[in-house]
């Protein structure tokens, strides 16, 4: 185990090193110019020079890097182009936002996708089942920015139910906090509920005409406990992995959804960013967000063996 | 690079676009849409009759304002740091208004008003010599007093801070007397009319020096200076909160406890939010959401005309990148302002806004809005639409038909919209436009590397008439993206700048406009309106020709 760790940790280290002079690269190599779209209307040569000058945009690349690798190990991610508000302290706002926003909807499609899964699985050729196959097809299909304007028409305008947009932290207010965060969830989970309850329908079918489904039943267990105990439990395996990848994808998802209902999230941030050209946003960002897929990838490596003692981690995660 | 080609859509498609300009355009002239007139102050009407009447808003009736309350704006960008002497955007001078007062104001006529001062500056007969007055019993919102000495303070430190936004517009400033706590003395190297336009602005905001001591360069995380409001709270790209301060000298006529701005950049999102109650006010409308919104009963739309403009850039002789000598460039319509006048005849300018903003925008033909005090007929004529003579002139400039043009514009739905309308109609003149659509940043920076033959952008708007001009037609210009240089048209523009009187400055700008359109480097298309949606549950909110909005006095109706 630990040896498994430690050679994670090294390929994690290493894939970090070349996200990260991938994206200095890449974001330098976009057209447009941070200090151009920073002076914007009030531009003058002299202002130019001397806006590139305080970010370090006039140095030689390679020194341009040497510095940023330097700060970023002492967890300093310099300050917005944009704003001169420290990107540490941009990043601590934002993060909880899109972290709650995340945990939220992977909940919500968590229970709704298994929750449906397994009642098509069980119900199978019913009707139960076209309904839960039915919605999983529109879950799929609506793109979430198209759910959301409508949540927001009918939702927020016509009836008031739920605020159009903001956000108010957690430790604020709790109540008001969850008032505002629950809608964009929502929308933000359909796409993944969906996912999840085909992937846990099919691996339920596959649990309930297995041997060990069909030995359980002999013994006389009561249905309830054959479905969860010995078929759910196999194929939550499915269901892991599935979530665990779609956590990637929530970001990218976050980011449609923040912008649309106003979350000062992670996403926001990074489409503000690439539009105002803001390199050490754009960075810090992208830097996080690997961060996360290696912390999730190797959190679900290891969620299979308590979930399936029969996967054990060794040394060699090839 | 990709090229949007409407030139390549189907003939059909292409007649169908051409008869809807043709029938908008139609349609106009049955409506009696008035040409832009050749008489000053009937071209101020006339622009209004044909863009819709401004509404600017009205002062709070103390009567019928309850005291109390959070006014939430939802605001179309995030403004950049809120620091006056850094500051480049327009959407920080919307919180600005409210937590920084300046030297000088701008009024709804866009005459510049005192507002820190107690008096127009009096300027001495060379001309260089500026004094201004300034209130007495002032305090900043950390308790401090107000005087000449942070006067002093703030305009030194927006003349060496390397950074510095506001270095330029003070112009040739040489040093700053204060021969006592009322009174500031501005000497110049050279007369400068648009100084008090420029202090009516950002350089006229005036920074705690306290607060500057202890801040320096970070004063935009905490900024402090003489307002109705103080600083509270910033999210980055979320929200900033201001509360009312209770050292304002005008405290008393202040109603709100607190204005919120949450940024919200998609106009559709902007608009539901202020028809469920989340915002009292949405700030730039899209000309195609107005009609709706004008009908809700619970709403108000103020509008009001700006300063700035609309236009199309040629280069024509921008190849080290602005700023730069201008250097010949090789192509005929760069060398023959023949062919460029020639494009400007075959634009109907009446019908472009029609089709692309439901005539809410305004049809402009120079730099100098008919808002600006500096208006005069010369300044107002705008060449007709004329396709037939757009022809005759290619044809003398001996160039085959139809001319092929690449527009390069930003990919934003209403300049695509514009673009679109503008190929279809200079079809008709003989010119074959190519669309090259592009992002913003991207956009600057090509225009500033001279990567384009013609370019589609505008300008904001400044109320004095030097900083919506000098800057972008005169040789060397920061902003003279064209290359263009013409040193009659540089001695007209000097000899504005450093005159103080105004009837001799309308006349100068006059025979600006006629030299501009003679050379037809720049031709300016139209002047956008300032836009916003306001709740009715919300008075003395305004809009005025600078595009700041003014929510400090505002109040929630009882």
């Amino acid at each position: 185990m630990a040896r498994y760790l430690l050679t994670r940790a090294w390929h994690s280290a290493l894939t970090l090193l070349l996200s990260t002079v991938v994206v200095f690269l890449g974001v330098r190599a976009l057209p447009g110019d941070p200090a151009l779209a920073l002076a914007g209307e009030d531009r003058s040569p002299e202002a130019l020079e001397a806006i590139r000058h305080h970010y370090g945009l006039d140095q030689p690349l390679p020194l341009q890097f040497a510095q940023y690798v330097e700060r970023v190990v002492q967890g300093d991610f310099g300050e917005s182009i944009r704003t001169g508000v420290p990107v540490s302290s941009m990043l601590t706002t934002a993060l909880p936002v899109t972290v709650e926003l995340s945990v939220l909807a992977i909940l919500i499609a968590a229970a709704l996708g298994v929750g449906a899964g397994v009642l098509a699985a069980v119900r199978r050729g019913r009707p139960a089942e076209w309904l839960a196959n039915g919605l999983a097809l529109v879950g799929l299909s609506v793109p979430h920015f198209w759910l959301g304007l409508l949540a927001i028409l009918y939702l927020s305008v016509a009836t008031g139910l739920f605020p159009a947009s903001g956000f108010v932290p957690l430790l604020e207010d709790p109540v008001d906090n969850l008032h505002h965060i629950v809608l964009p969830a929502v929308i933000l989970g359909t796409g993944l509920a969906a996912i999840i309850m085909r992937q846990t329908r099919s691996a339920m079918l596959d649990s309930l005409s297995s041997d060990h489904v069909r030995t359980a039943k002999a013994k006389g267990l009561r249905p309830r406990a054959v479905i969860t105990r010995h078929a759910l439990r196999n194929s939550l395996i499915v269901v892991v992995t599935i979530v665990g990848l779609q956590l990637g994808g929530l970001i990218s998802g976050a980011v449609v959804t923040e912008q649309i209902f106003g979350l000062p999230g992670f996403g926001k941030m990074t489409i503000d960013a690439v539009f105002q050209r803001d390199y050490p946003v754009i960075q810090a960002v992208v830097l996080l967000t690997a961060t996360a897929y290696i912390v999730i990838n190797l959190l679900v490596d290891l969620l299979y063996s308590v979930i399936d003692p029969r996967i054990r981690v060794t040394g060699d995660p090839a | 690079m990709t090229y949007l080609s409407f030139s390549g859509t189907s003939p059909r498609r292409r007649r169908l676009l051409r008869a809807a300009v043709a029938a908008v355009a139609v349609a106009c002239t049955v409506a009696a849409c008035s040409p832009v007139s050749d008489s000053g102050d009937d071209a101020k009407t006339e622009e209004n009759q044909a863009a819709g009447q401004d509404s600017f808003g009205t002062p709070a009736d103390p009567a019928a304002v309850k005291n109390g309350g959070k006014l939430v704006i939802a605001l179309s960008a995030e403004p950049d740091a809120l620091d006056p002497t850094l500051s480049r955007s327009l959407y920080s001078r919307y919180v600005f208004q409210a937590i920084c007062q300046k030297l000088y104001d701008v009024d709804e006529r866009a005459q510049v008003v005192p507002q820190l001062a107690t008096a127009l500056p009096t300027t001495s007969s060379d001309g260089r010599t500026v004094t201004i007055p300034l209130r007495q019993g002032v305090r900043f919102a950390d308790g401090t007093p107000f005087d000449s000495a942070a006067v002093k303070t703030t305009l030194q430190r927006h003349l060496t801070n390397a950074r510095s936004g506001r270095k330029s517009e003070l112009g040739p400033v040489e040093s700053v007397d204060t021969p006592d706590a009322q009174t500031v003395v501005v000497h110049l190297k050279q007369p400068f009319a648009p100084l008090v336009g420029a202090l009516a602005d950002r350089a006229g905001m005036i920074m705690s020096p306290k607060a500057l001591q202890s801040l320096g360069d970070n004063f935009a995380s905490a900024p402090v200076c003489v307002g109705p409001f103080k600083f509270a709270k910033r999210v980055p790209q979320n929200s900033i909160d201001v509360v009312k301060d209770p050292n304002f000298y005008d405290a008393d006529k202040v109603h709100l406890d607190a204005i919120s701005w949450h940024i919200l950049s998609d106009a559709s999102i902007r608009a539901a939010n202020l028809r469920s109650g989340d915002a009292q006010v949405a700030d730039s409308i899209s000309t195609q959401d107005v009609a709706a919104l004008s009908a809700d009963a619970s709403l108000t739309v103020l509008q009001s005309q700006s300063l700035g403009y609309q236009g199309l850039t040629f280069n024509i002789g921008n190849v080290d990148g602005v700023g730069a000598t201008p250097k010949p460039i090789n192509r005929p319509i760069a060398q023959n302002a023949k062919i460029r006048q020639a494009f400007e005849y075959a634009i109907d300018r009446k019908a472009l806004v029609q089709a692309v903003f439901s005539g809410i925008h305004a049809v402009a033909c120079s730099p100098v809005s008919p808002a600006s005090p500096f208006s005069s007929p010369e300044a107002q004529a705008c060449p007709a639409h004329d396709p037939a003579k757009a022809k005759q002139l290619l044809a003398e400039a001996g160039v085959p038909t139809p001319y092929p043009v690449t527009m390069l514009a930003s990919n934003t739905p209403d300049t695509l919209r514009l673009a679109q309308a503008l190929q279809a109609m200079v079809k008709d003149g003989g010119f074959d436009l190519k669309i090259n659509p592009v992002e913003y940043s991207s956009l600057l920076d090509e225009q500033d590397r001279g990567n384009f033959e013609l370019l589609q952008l505008g300008w904001s708007g400044r109320i004095d008439p030097d900083a919506n001009i000098t800057n972008f037609v005169g040789t060397g210009g920061s902003q003279n993206v064209a290359g263009y240089s013409n040193p009659q048209l540089d001695a007209v523009l000097t000899q504005a700048r450093q005159s103080n009187d105004v009837e001799e400055r309308k006349k100068l700008y006059g025979q600006a406009v006629t030299i501009l359109q003679q050379d037809d480097a720049l031709i300016y298309l139209y002047r956008q309106r300032n836009l916003t949606a306001v709740s009715k549950k919300i008075q003395g909110l305004q809009v005025f020709p600078d595009g700041v909005l003014r929510a400090a006095f505002a109040g929630f109706t009882k």
